[in-house]
């Protein structure tokens, strides 16, 4: 498995356009909409309006990296850390990550 | 193959349409359907190439027209005659006589995800990046067998930035032709190498 990190820069998503490759080990089974054709075609080409379905919108200058599974390496998103969050430790920050974030879906928020 | 698996950077596909976490299944059925897969695979009558191989070789009408489980129960539907030879090219006590500590052994690898392909690898081989590394020429036309180069990369400029050791050959493996592992690279491609550039929207 392959751990890849996001930031301000930097932004991964995992796809599996042949099939549905996904890291179960970490994340259990894959969501629906991961293993749809519309996913899994439109990932690769037009990442940003994909995201754009999940709400997330990044700034033009971040770069988007895409990785296509495709059958042997298993992809895994570490979350940028969000704003607000110093000091907190592993528990506190675990309580604000989400599913789809370790897939690139979704960005995390600050804490209430 | 150019089979109805290989969607990647297809048109005419709708929005992707997320829902709560929680949600991993909507029908009972469902989870029968992975639980006799997974069970059946650890029966080891077939491989996990084999299987995806089945999967990607249904007719692409019923294919696109099918749920991502009824595509797994078509699959084990296809793999029968997949089963059969299996066991002409093996010995007749593979498979079925395993004891049932190894099935279940099998199941738990099954379930904890990850291929489960690499192999070792005892030759010295380049470290990345190599650039503008050109897929194998098989990669412009590929056979009508199974293989995991999605359509959208084929024939396209990359460069290799990762080795991942030796891996079970799918092209081989999903054919019972046996492992024959062999060296497992990244390689990235940008994104108008692959597209062209920005779509124009009308």
């Amino acid at each position: 498995m392959v751990a890849v990190f996001n930031g301000p820069e930097e932004h991964n998503l995992v796809v599996c356009t042949l099939c549905s490759c996904y890291p179960w080990p970490v994340l259990g089974l894959p969501p629906a909409w991961y293993k749809s054709p519309d996913y899994r075609a439109r990932a690769v080409r037009e990442p940003r309006a994909v995201l754009s379905e999940f709400g997330v919108t990044l700034p033009e200058t971040t770069r988007i990296h895409v990785w296509d599974s495709t059958a042997e390496i298993r992809y895994l998103v570490i979350p940028e850390r969000p704003p607000g969050t110093e000091g907190m430790d592993a528990d506190a920050l675990a309580a604000l990550v989400t599913r789809d974030s370790m897939i690139g879906c979704d960005l995390l928020e600050p804490p209430a | 193959m150019n089979g109805p698996q290989d969607v990647g950077g297809r048109h005419g596909f709708g929005p992707v349409v997320p829902e709560d976490e929680s949600i991993r299944f909507h029908a009972e059925w469902e989870k029968r359907v992975l639980g006799v897969t997974l069970a059946s695979a650890a029966l080891g009558y077939w491989n996990i190439d084999a299987s995806r191989h089945a999967r990607e070789s249904l007719p692409p009408a019923i294919y696109y027209g099918a749920s991502y489980y009824e595509i797994w129960l078509r699959g084990l539907e296809a793999l029968s005659p997949a089963q059969e030879r299996f066991r002409r090219r093996n010995s007749p006590t593979a498979g079925r006589s395993r004891p049932v500590s190894a099935r279940t052994a099998g199941c738990r690898r099954t379930r904890s995800g990850g291929s489960g392909q690499g192999r070792p690898d005892r030759t010295p081989r380049p470290r990345p990046p190599l650039r503008h590394r050109r897929p194998g020429p098989h990669a412009q036309s590929p056979a009508e067998g199974s293989h995991r180069l999605p359509g959208y990369a084929r024939g396209r400029e990359g460069i290799v930035t990762a080795l991942h050791g030796c891996h079970v050959y799918p092209d081989t493996n999903a054919h019972f032709e046996g492992e024959q592992p062999c060296p497992l690279y990244t390689v990235r491609f940008d994104a108008t190498e692959l597209f062209g550039g920005m779509p124009i929207r009308p």
